[in-house]
Order: structure tokens, then sequence, then C-alpha cells
């Protein structure tokens, strides 16, 4: 007995000693960058429509009357018949290499196409037509962190494919990074660039000039006014002159500065959101936006919309912009050449938002949508009407009566015809065929 | 994790309405411990970088604490709840299970036994980095020790035990990723010096 005891402990002890050893392993998805160079030929060859296809990375929102336009990022446009919110049909898939933004309006449909900007009719959405284009005008951009440089040496695009990869690496099980940093200046500031680029789009408030306009986002690259259509780069907004809708015809740029994101149009004002900051620009000579002011921040991501006399800014956190707030502020726009801040909230991760006053609807990445009475702007947070967990919201578009909310999982529909309690419509979930 | 907890109190509950044996009356037993967790990890420094591999080993000398209050059964076997405290250089986690400590052989007043404690490991009172969330998991520790005392009165004791804990972390992504997970399991020689009662 005592022998097989002793046998016993001592084999236990053993067995202890040898295995004490921490065992700790991170497993990290990131992207990895592959260059590609793709004639311009060949993007404009293939230009074409298709069979409705499942949603796999959904961009930005557009909506035009009864369809909705849904960007595939960097492959083209999903074409929806939404008469029917509760029950979304999907009409067709346009393939549009390079396609991050677009724009309606009347029955031409505005969208990039890498370098190009090309007008599409819609008027019969089974089958779209292209009918103009405005060639080599936009020259650098990004897609999912991947940019894209025109080369115009050899009339092609120099671009990088994005693939995730998950790695699983031993580590010293401490929260720091076992890493030396030496090389993050080089990534961060590569990554930085492409913020509103891997954001999906959609805000409202009705979009000003002319009836025939559809409904973008806060997200949005594009924007219609007057006989313009506007679209920021990352460092110009550039005019495109649309008095002939199927024809546009490159008009002229204005500089910007860097980082610039997203525009907002309001009334006869533009916002633009950069990463740095809020433009405002008089656009009351439509052929000649004037600066008005900067609203300046920290670095981080911003879409903006506008109520009123108040603007809604999101800030929040990213590798895609640095910084280091998670927040919402408030800025008085009475004096727009010299807005001024109304108070600002903590958020965990907001994304794009959409106002419908008195109702905000802001989007919280992972962690859902949370729907605000914002009537008061000195207590917005102490108004939290809902919150809705288990989704992915990236943005939104109020449409008084109902609302659409994008998120990495699928595009929602709520009847927002009470906002105290929305009600889910229908979901257009990513990864199954579309009906 | 509740249901397991549930069931534990209620089984030590349940525990003294079983049959006794001889003139042994069972009592209240408390089993408290301080200690070292002792370890090492091997890593590479500059994994994910490319070039060869090249692992680095260093020492990890951690604090342990733990409670075990509950009920000497039998002459030989004591059972009760465990709570305690383990500092790990970058999570402090809170065990919470069942303890077991059985005599396996000895004179009267030293005495050899065969402790086992099983549970999970809470993160309550852990203070997470920015961007970082730590979640506990699973905690084993069987192990040896002494115990020096009368059978019935106070104790000295002095255990050699392996502990096992896992933990999950979820890290803020650096660079170009998009999520960072951390699975950590410490496996460590726990040295303890306790009293028990």
């Amino acid at each position: 007995m005592k022998t097989l005891l002793r046998t016993f402990a001592i084999t236990l002890l053993a067995l202890a000693v040898w295995s004490c050893n921490d065992h700790c392993t991170e497993t990290r998805v990131r992207k990895q960058f592959t260059p590609v160079t793709i004639s311009l030929l060949e993007i404009r060859k293939d230009l074409k429509t298709e069979t409705p296809r499942t949603l796999e990375h959904p961009g930005k929102i557009y909506v035009k009357d009864k369809y909705l336009f849904i960007n595939e990022i960097k492959e083209g446009i999903h074409i929806i018949d939404n008469s029917n919110p509760a029950n979304p049909r999907a009409v067709a898939f346009v393939s549009i290499p390079g396609n991050g933004d677009m724009a309606v309006r009347g029955n031409i449909l505005y969208a990039d196409s890498y370098s190009d900007l090309v007008a599409l009719d819609i008027s019969d959405p089974k089958n779209p037509k292209e009918v103009g284009r405005v060639a080599e005008v936009f020259r650098s951009g990004q897609f999912e962190g991947g940019s894209w440089s025109y080369n115009e040496s050899i009339r092609a695009i120099d671009a990088q494919n994005v693939t995730y990869i998950t790695e699983t690496i031993k580590t010293n099980c401490e929260d720091s990074p076992t890493t030396p940093n030496w090389w993050r200046g080089g990534w961060e500031t590569l990554a930085f660039a492409d913020a509103a680029f891997n954001r999906s789009g959609g805000k409202t408030a009705a979009a000003p000039g002319g009836g025939g306009n559809g409904q973008a986002g806060s997200m949005a690259r594009f924007a219609l006014y007057d006989q313009f259509l506007y679209t920021v780069g990352q460092n110009s907004l550039h005019l495109f002159d649309i008095s002939t809708p199927s024809k546009p015809t490159d008009y002229s740029i204005i500089n910007l500065g860097w980082g610039i994101e997203t525009i907002f149009p309001y009334k006869d004002k533009l916002f633009i959101g950069s990463t740095t900051g809020m433009h405002i620009y008089d656009n009351s000579n439509p052929a000649k936006p004037a600066k008005l002011s900067v609203f300046q921040h920290g670095r981080a991501c911003d879409p903006v919309v506008v109520h009123d006399d108040v603007a809604y800014v999101t800030l929040r956190t990213g590798t895609a912009c640095g910084g280091g707030q998670n927040q919402l502020d408030l800025v008085d726009i009475r004096d727009l050449t010299r807005p001024q801040l109304i108070k600002s909230y903590q958020m965990q991760n907001p994304h794009g938002l959409g106002i419908d006053f008195p109702t905000l609807y802001l989007c919280e990445g992972k962690y859902g949508l949370k729907v605000f009475d914002a009537q008061d702007p000195f207590s917005v947070d102490s108004h939290l009407v809902s919150h809705f967990k288990d989704m992915d919201a990236y943005d939104v578009i109020p449409l008084g009566k109902t609302l659409l909310m994008i998120g990495k999982d699928g595009l929602y529909q709520f009847d927002a015809s009470n906002p105290k309690q929305l009600r889910q419509l229908s979901k257009i979930p990513v990864g199954q065929p579309l009906i | 994790m509740k249901k397991i907890l549930t069931m534990l109190v209620l089984t030590l509950a349940l525990v003294p309405s079983y049959a006794q044996e001889g003139t042994f009356k069972k009592r209240y037993l408390n089993h408290t411990e301080i200690g070292l967790m002792l370890g090492r990890v091997k890593y590479d420094p500059y994994a994910g970088q490319g070039g060869t591999p090249q692992n680095i080993s260093e020492n990890r000398i951690n604090l342990t604490l733990q409670l075990l209050n509950g009920v000497q059964y039998s002459p030989r076997l004591g059972i009760g709840v465990i709570t305690g405290l383990d500092w790990y250089n970058s999570a402090l986690v809170n065990p919470v299970g069942l303890g077991l400590r059985y005599d396996l052989a000895g004179k009267k007043n030293t005495r050899l036994y065969a402790s086992t404690d099983a549970g999970y490991g809470f993160t309550w009172f852990h203070q997470n980095s920015d961007g970082f969330d730590t979640h506990g998991g699973l905690m084993l520790n069987p192990g040896l020790g002494l115990r020096i005392g009368k059978p019935d009165g106070a104790a000295f004791t002095l255990s050699f035990s392996y502990k096992h804990q896992d933990v999950k972390v979820e890290k803020p992504p650096l660079f170009d990723q998009t999520s960072r997970l951390e699975d950590r399991n410490y496996n460590r020689l726990l040295v303890k010096a306790g009293v028990s009662f």
C-alpha cells in the first residue's frame, strides 16, 4: 500500500512539474494586401447587369423612391425593389468594378468605377444601361483598407486585393503586444485613410435641390445639389456638371485638405466630415462652394448629420482612423462661421447616424442600434429610447415611416411610425441568396 | 456556471443528513492557504513577423490565496466550497468551486492528504486595460499535502499542487487586424502553506 502511494505521489508531482508552462495563443484576423493591376479596358468591359446575387460585403446604401441600392464593396450595386418594406425583392445586380458610392437623380444612377464616373439609365431597373462616362477623373481611393491608384502611363489601375487571414501565434500571456512596434507607423498611415470606404452609407433629412434625387447617408461621398454632383476624394471636392443628367461632365476641383471622408448637403450648405474635423461650406453658388469654417476635433472617424441649428458628429476609434475617442458631439451651428460645441456624450463605438428630429438613430457597430430622443441637446444620453443589441449596425437612413439600417450581417428595415417602439419589418441577410 | 454553484451548495447542505460513522462527529472545516504559483512561459517575441522562430523562456511567479469552508465529513474526508484570489501577471482571477481533502496515510499527528479543487475562475475584480476584455474559465487544482497537527484540532498544512486555469482575453486589434483574441492556459506548480481547523 505504502509503495503504491509513494509511486502515485511521485508520479503526480512529476507530472505537475513537467507541465508547469503557461500556454497562451493569440488568434488574430488580419488583412492581407496583394497587389493587382487591372486595365481600364477590362474595367469598362466588365460593367454589366447580372441576375441578383447574394449580399457579401455590403457597403453604402441609397434610396430612390421605391428602389433601394446596396453597394457591394468594390463589386457593384444590388438593386432592390422595396415597394413593400416587409418584403423587399431583388431586381438585379449591376457589376461595376471598383464601385463604392452612388447617387440617383431621376432615372440616372451615378456610380464610381475606380477612376471613372459612370452614368447608368435605370428607367428599366432590371436592365440598367450605361449612358455616360467621365473617364479617368478619380486618381486614387481605398477599399477595405486596400488602396488603388491610377497609373497613367499604362492606363490601368494599380490596386490591392484584400484577403482576411487568420493566424495563431504563441504569446507571453500578457496584455501588451509581444511584438515591437517599429513598423506600426507605416501600416497606420495606410490603414487610416480608408476611413470612409470601409463603412457603409446612409443618413437623411430630405435631400435638397430637385425632387428627383434619392437619399444618401452620413457616410456618403456623393451628393447631388442643383445641377451638380459633388464627390469627395481623400483631399478634394470634385464637381460634375449634370445639367444634362445622362451626360455628366467634369466641372472643377476644390482642394479641401486631408483625410476627407463624407459629404452631407443640408439646405444650401455642405457639411464635410474629415478625420480631423467638420468643414462647413456655403453652397449658395453651387458652382463654387465657399469655405465658411472648420470645426476641429481629435483624429477619428466622423460622419456628420444636421438638423436646423445643430450638427451631430460621431467620433470613434478604430484602426482605420486612429484616435482615442468614442463619442457623439452636438455642435451649435447657428453661426456657421463659428461652430460651437454644445455637449459631448460618451458612446461605445459610434458609426453612422441619422436624425428624424427629435429622434436620433445612432449605430454602435457591434453594440447594435441606439435610439435617442434628442429634444434637449444637453441631456441626450439620459433619453435613450431603445437599444437593439443583437445586430451589427453601421449606418441608417430614416425615411419617416420606415428606417433602413445596414450592418455587417445584412440590411434591416424597421417600422418607425412610432420611434419609441421600432418594429423590425424585414432583413436581407448577408450570405443568403436574395429572392 | 450558476447551476453548478447552486448544485454544489445543495450538495453541501445535504451532506450532514447522511450516516455518521462511529464516534466521529461531523464538524465545520476551514482550510486557509497562501502560496506561490510557479511557472514558465516560452514564446517567440517576434512571432508573426516572419523570419526564423526564436523562442525565449521566462519565469512566472504569482501569489495565490485560497479559502475552503465546509464540513469534515468523515475522519478522512473533508469537503467544502473554495474561494480564492490568484494574481496572475495580467489577470486577477477569483476561482470558486468545490474542494475535497482526503487523508491518504500517516501517523496521528502528521498525515499525507490528497486535495482536489475544481471550479470556475471569475474575473470580477480584474481591471481591464483600455480596449481589453478578460473572461475567466475552468480551474483545476489537484495536489498532495502534509497536515501537521491533531486530527480534530487545528493543523498546519504544506502542499504541492498543480493548477490549471483558463482565461480568454479579447484584445483591441492592432494595425491591419480586424480581431484579436487570446486563449490563455495557465499551468502552475503551487507551493502553499496554510492552516486548517
